[in-house]
């Protein structure tokens, strides 16, 4: 399979390793406006680049486009790539609203390609076990589940575009959707949704959200997420079940821990800990690896576009919520 | 200084009596209980005199009483105690409807006897901590707080929705709220809470999540979940996390502990080694009466930490926030 990776930034740089690792899978082209990102492109992966996508498409003969751009631009990019055949991975969040998201999934079952989406979350093998679990018994029934995901910061990139609502959705739609998705891939469809946000009450750069949930099935679930910059990024939840506890927290789970002591001598300064916790094959590769294989072989991808949008309902209920001060109900249809 | 306890059939009572034992200059006088049975096993385990009766109790030489009856019956047992002149230690949640609550207020006001709430965790040392924080204004403006007063499911009165006026939303609401109301001066003006029964086959709920928006601009979720297993390693947790605008904290009290690591059933335990918070609430009652002044922990404060509570369940049963006068 022959891909090429439009948007050239954090998730791009990510992909752009991954698929190196991935057999029969060539990373042919990078698409990338700014022209720094293109010669580093070039320079660390043996690729062509060019300026957009549609430039991109007329030059090189690939089998699948990986849509890294901002989320603002998602659609457009992923329209462009389904009209010109192409099989679609695009990084999550798939949209920012329903319709523009249903659009893309139209877009792409007309042309007759595959669409996947990044909820890589769905990859993290933690994640995965805590599913397992639940879903063998063994822990009886859900009663309530609380999840944590943030702590590394405000992210910088491209024209700050983050920090532009109508661009990024917020920390609401960007950051946890993943554990939106995690939670109804794990205990089924969302029904109800309160939530508060420091947004347009605080610096948003320094957003900090809490969400109540209800599930069809009953769960109570409270979803916190932040761009505050406690040292270091960090993801946590808890099943309370009625047969026990299932708690994860990434801080205690990391298997390596460094400390850099060299700026401590130069500036009295304590280092910084960088924790990680390393796999034989990280999630990013493995999803990327999974999609490849879909398009390959014509199956729809365990995080297709439909997938993708229920996730985006819930965070664009959020949203409301958190809007208008209500309650939002979701409406599936 | 001679303080009686009244009913045990609060399980704090064990611990109040415990202090009592430990104050200098304090005898525990004696205790009264409804269930007779309770009351003569636990005076002769505690080493004090047991009365056949709350007006029995309440007529022998004593200053002040702590009253750790089901949560229905502390109005009627405030009423007595206050008419016998007595001092009153009373337990958590007030009252089960907010109409007795403020009869409490009123009959040990008129009565001029001394009424403090027992909220033990405003005497945790790194809740003091926290409040040292935020008065010495280094946690800045209070943005959103998330606080978690999880539990195992306690069974007795506490299920017995009459008796408790409610389930783990009723028992475990009060101690963050009062918390919150304490450290940051603030009251709380909307109250939006999913409940639910989850865990236990019983008559109450067991679990819930409150979104409160406080009067000082912050906003907040509260978990009163009894969601611990019954085998949990300690007895639950109180946890409340702080963003400032210029500083995070978190209190977790229950983490001063030692983890204990055994080859025997249970073989994973915490072993606490903090601070014993119940021992400062308990002398400040006593000091209040020694030196006559007014406690800090008052009905009132009683009284709008059960406001929350109340409107959760309103919360709950309309699915609509429900906004609260202040």
């Amino acid at each position: 399979m022959r891909v090429g990776i439009v948007g050239f930034g954090t998730m791009g740089t990510t992909h752009a390793a991954s698929y190196q690792r991935i057999a029969d899978c060539e990373l042919v082209a990078i698409a990338d406006i700014r022209p720094e990102r293109r010669a580093l492109a070039e320079e660390q992966h043996d690729v062509r680049s060019y300026a957009t996508l549609r430039d991109m498409l007329s030059a090189e003969a690939l089998d699948v486009i990986d849509v890294c751009v901002p989320t603002f631009l998602h659609r457009e990019h992923v329209e462009i790539a389904a009209e010109a055949g192409k099989h679609v991975f695009c990084e999550k969040p798939l949209a920012r609203s329903r319709a523009e998201g249903q659009a893309m999934v139209d877009a792409c079952r007309k042309a007759g390609v595959i669409l996947g989406v990044g909820h890589v979350v769905r990859f993290f093998p933690e994640y995965q076990r805590a599913k397992a679990v639940i879903e063998s018994g063994q822990m009886g029934n859900v009663g309530t589940v609380y999840t944590y995901r943030g702590g590394g910061g405000f992210p910088t990139a491209w024209q700050d575009w983050y920090a532009r609502y109508e661009w990024s959705g917020g920390l609401t739609l960007d950051l946890i959707i993943h554990d939106f998705d995690f939670l109804r891939w794990t205990l089924g469809e969302v029904e109800r949704v309160f939530a508060k946000s420091t947004w347009g009450r605080e610096n948003n750069r320094m957003e900090h959200v809490l969400v109540s949930l209800r599930f069809a099935n009953g769960v109570i679930g409270n979803v916190e997420g932040t761009w505050l910059d406690l040292g270091t990024f960090g993801t946590k939840f808890e099943f309370a079940c009625d047969e026990g506890l299932l708690t994860h927290d990434s801080h205690w789970s990391s298997a390596l821990k460094s400390y850099q002591l060299q700026s401590a001598a130069h500036t009295g300064k304590p280092g910084v800990a960088v924790p990680e916790s390393p796999m034989a094959i990280d999630p990013y590769t493995l999803e990327l690896k999974h999609f490849i294989e879909c398009a390959r072989e014509g199956k729809e991808p365990m995080i297709n576009g439909e997938e993708a949008l229920r996730a985006v309902e819930i965070a664009v209920a959020a949203q409301e919520s958190i809007k208008t001060g209500k309650p939002v109900r979701l409406e599936r249809g | 200084m001679r303080i009686g306890i009244m009913s045990f059939a609060h399980l704090h009572a064990y611990a109040y009596a415990d202090v009592l034992n430990q104050l200098a200059g304090v005898e525990f006088a004696g205790i009264a209980d409804e269930d007779a049975e309770r009351g003569k096993a636990v005076a002769s385990q505690l080493g004090t005199r047991y009365f056949n009766s709350f007006e029995e109790l309440l007529k022998a030489d004593i200053d002040g009483v702590i009253i750790t009856a089901a949560n229905a019956d502390h109005r009627r047992l405030t009423e007595m105690a206050a008419a016998a002149g007595k001092h009153i230690l009373c337990e958590k949640p007030i009252a089960t409807t907010l109409e007795d609550g403020l009869a409490m207020e009123k009959v040990t006001r008129e009565a001029g006897v001394k009424f403090q709430m027992a909220f033990p965790c405003r005497y945790v040392p790194a809740v003091q901590r926290l409040k040292a924080q935020y008065d010495d204004g280094l946690l800045g403006r209070v943005v959103l707080l998330r606080g978690t007063n999880h539990g195992k499911m306690p069974g007795g009165f506490f299920i017995d929705p009459e008796a408790a006026g409610g389930g783990a939303v009723v028992d475990h609401t009060v101690h963050l709220v009062d918390l919150v109301r304490w450290i940051f001066q603030t009251e709380i003006k909307e109250v939006y809470a999913e409940i639910d029964r989850r865990f236990h086959d019983i008559p109450t709920d067991d679990c819930g999540l409150l979104t409160l928006e406080l009067t000082n601009g912050a906003f907040m979720t509260l978990d009163p979940s009894w969601s611990r297993p019954d085998d949990f390693y300690t007895w639950g947790d109180l946890y409340l996390k702080v963003v400032g605008t210029n500083m995070v904290t978190e209190v977790d009290m229950m983490r001063q502990s030692l983890e204990r690591i055994g080859s025997q059933d249970p073989n994973y335990q915490w072993e606490f080694w903090g601070s014993n918070s119940d021992y400062g609430l308990v002398k400040e009652f006593v000091a209040c009466i020694q030196e006559d002044r007014q406690p800090t922990i008052t009905a009132q404060d009683g009284i709008k930490a059960l406001e929350v509570a109340l409107a959760a369940y309103e919360s709950a049963k309309t699915g609509k926030p429900v906004k609260l006068d202040n």
